[in-house]
């Protein structure tokens, strides 16, 4: 069309650049833009995403241990601009309208799309804990689940606790983003408590039958490192809380605390629910493509995902899976087969104090019999015990994580 | 973390196994890795030019795109390095003969043709 604008002078008809609308800029959507641009610098790449920054889940639990700083752990989203020429468009997505191929905005203009890759995260199911529909509950009892002001309030609240107080953490069935994350928040709170509230007590109460990742290494670092400090209650759902009260309701019994931090099952978020196939909560794809097994031309990365089996809800894994997206999605553009091998590797680092950690790692391919990907036999596996080495290598993935998705 | 009994691990069923967190509680680690309830079979490595790269893009989170780390990072760059020596060191780590807390596990994961093209890759990234 604009050839024949143009009259004669054109030598054959351009075509339009083809675009691609991301939405959400976690670690999937920010490293699925990123890439796709370059792959293909020809291809027009938005990235729609409100906040103004990204602070990373990863290590916020050591800034509820006092360890970090919110800063430490924010990356600004500047860089997937200036570096790759990604337009960033801060404005919250309020519906991905598979048929008339755009992306639907708060304030700004729809965004017309080829293809859109959609990362949304989760969402808490409030409903699973009913106290929690009211934000002025939720306002005293944080959730800090996504990592930020809640982060904060959370720590704030274990600062203003009396010695002797407690804690309870109520865990939710898995699978929920990040397996390891509660236990890791535990061991945090109680090196804060150690070093400055002794007499403080930890109830856990996990909806779970046993620790849900790395549950050798979690009981070992409670004996270990806060004996007499931890008191675990497995299968201990959590069905309501009273804040008035300071009580955690659970399917048995009661448990009163000082600071009550009861996390919600959570479920793909609301943005994705039109393709939301799994259970009511997750999104099914072609782990070729991520393409929505509900929706030609909408790929799906990250947490939101019904996951392969022994795949993780992790940053690391939504980073990686965005960059096979990225690679299928410049394909199917260009009318080419996608990577028929995909591989995807998963490591997930967690703290026990402020000196010691440990890592869960995986190796997964494509299985063409079962069109899944699975852990490649012998690869992967867990540290032997927590140790130094693992915390320097698990503050030097973060940051190099953060470089690989952000700049 | 305990070895598992080989009757715990035989009666895992795929489906029961919900996440990694349900493996890993189960059967414990790392061995579990080597006794998938059912034999996977994967497609092919895809060794072009493209599926290198793709390949190669797993490394990126701890070494840096293309191999070039967050300036102060104290991991290794890749970019730019020699082959035989990029080769070597995940042959070696591969095999157990190097130390190390998460690379010889993630290097069980990739062939010899795999290990080559990689390094080939990574030697001719720019610095």
């Amino acid at each position: 069309m604009l050839a024949a604008a143009a009259g004669c002078a054109s030598p054959a008809p351009t075509r339009t650049r083809a675009r691609v609308a991301v939405v959400g800029g976690g670690y999937g959507g920010a490293t699925a833009a990123k890439y796709l641009r370059i792959l293909d610098p020809s291809i027009d790449v938005v990235l729609v995403e409100p906040r103004a920054a990204f602070v990373a889940c990863p290590g916020s639990n050591l800034v509820i241990g006092g360890f970090r700083t919110l800063a430490d752990i924010t990356t600004p989203y500047d860089g997937l601009e200036r570096s790759h020429g990604v337009r960033l468009v801060h404005d919250r997505a309020t519906a991905i309208d598979a048929a008339r191929r755009e992306v639907r905005l708060a304030r700004g203009a729809a965004i017309p799309f080829d293809r859109a890759i959609v990362a949304p995260g989760v969402d808490p199911m409030w409903d699973e804990i009913p106290a929690l529909r009211d934000p002025a509950v939720r306002a005293q009892v944080p959730v800090a689940w996504e990592a930020g002001p809640q982060t904060l309030e959370l720590r704030r609240r274990l600062e203003a606790m009396r010695d002797g107080g407690t804690l309870v953490i109520a865990i939710p069935e898995s699978p929920f983003r990040c397996a390891p994350a509660p236990y890791e928040r535990a061991c945090q709170a109680a090196a804060y408590f150690k070093r400055a509230k002794p007499r403080s007590k930890i109830v856990i109460a996990d909806a779970n039958g046993e620790i849900a990742s790395e549950a050798g290494l979690f009981h070992r670092a409670w004996s270990e490192l806060y004996a007499g400090m931890i008191d675990y209650r497995p299968n201990s759902r959590a069905v309501d809380v009273d804040v008035a009260t300071g009580t955690v309701e659970l399917e048995l019994e009661d448990v009163k605390g000082d600071v009550l931090n009861v996390l919600p099952p959570v479920k793909a978020a609301s943005i994705a629910n039109p393709f939301i196939t799994a259970n009511g909560r997750w999104c099914e794809v072609d782990w070729l493509t991520y393409e929505s097994v509900a929706a030609r031309g909408v790929h799906i990365l990250g947490d939101a995902l019904q996951h392969a089996p022994v795949m993780a809800k992790s940053g690391h894994m939504a980073n990686a899976q965005a960059k096979v997206c990225a690679a299928a999605v410049v394909a199917l553009l260009r009318g080419e087969v996608p990577n028929p091998s995909p591989t995807l590797t998963n490591a997930c680092y967690t703290w026990f104090s402020d000196q010691l950690a440990a890592h869960v790692a995986t190796v997964h391919k494509y299985d063409t019999a079962e069109r899944t990907m699975k852990v490649v036999p012998g690869a992967g596996g867990v540290s032997p015990m927590m140790n130094e080495a693992d915390a320097r290598y698990a503050a030097e993935w973060a940051r190099n994580i953060a470089w690989d998705s952000f700049a | 973390m305990l070895a598992p009994s080989s009757a715990e691990t035989s009666s895992i069923e795929p489906r029961a196994v919900r996440s990694i967190v349900g493996w890993l509680v189960l059967a414990g680690a790392p061995c579990a890795f080597a006794q998938s309830p059912s034999a996977p079979r994967f497609a092919p490595p895809n060794l072009t030019p493209a599926g290198v790269r793709a390949l190669a893009a797993n490394c990126a989170q701890c070494h840096g795109t293309d191999g070039r780390p967050a300036p102060g990072s104290v991991l290794p760059a890749l970019a730019g390095r020699d082959a035989r020596d990029l080769a070597q060191a995940l042959l070696d780590f591969r095999a157990g003969r190097a130390r190390a807390t998460v690379m010889d596990q993630l290097a069980k994961g990739y062939s010899d043709a795999e290990i080559a093209a990689l390094a080939d890759y990574f030697a001719a990234r720019g610095r």
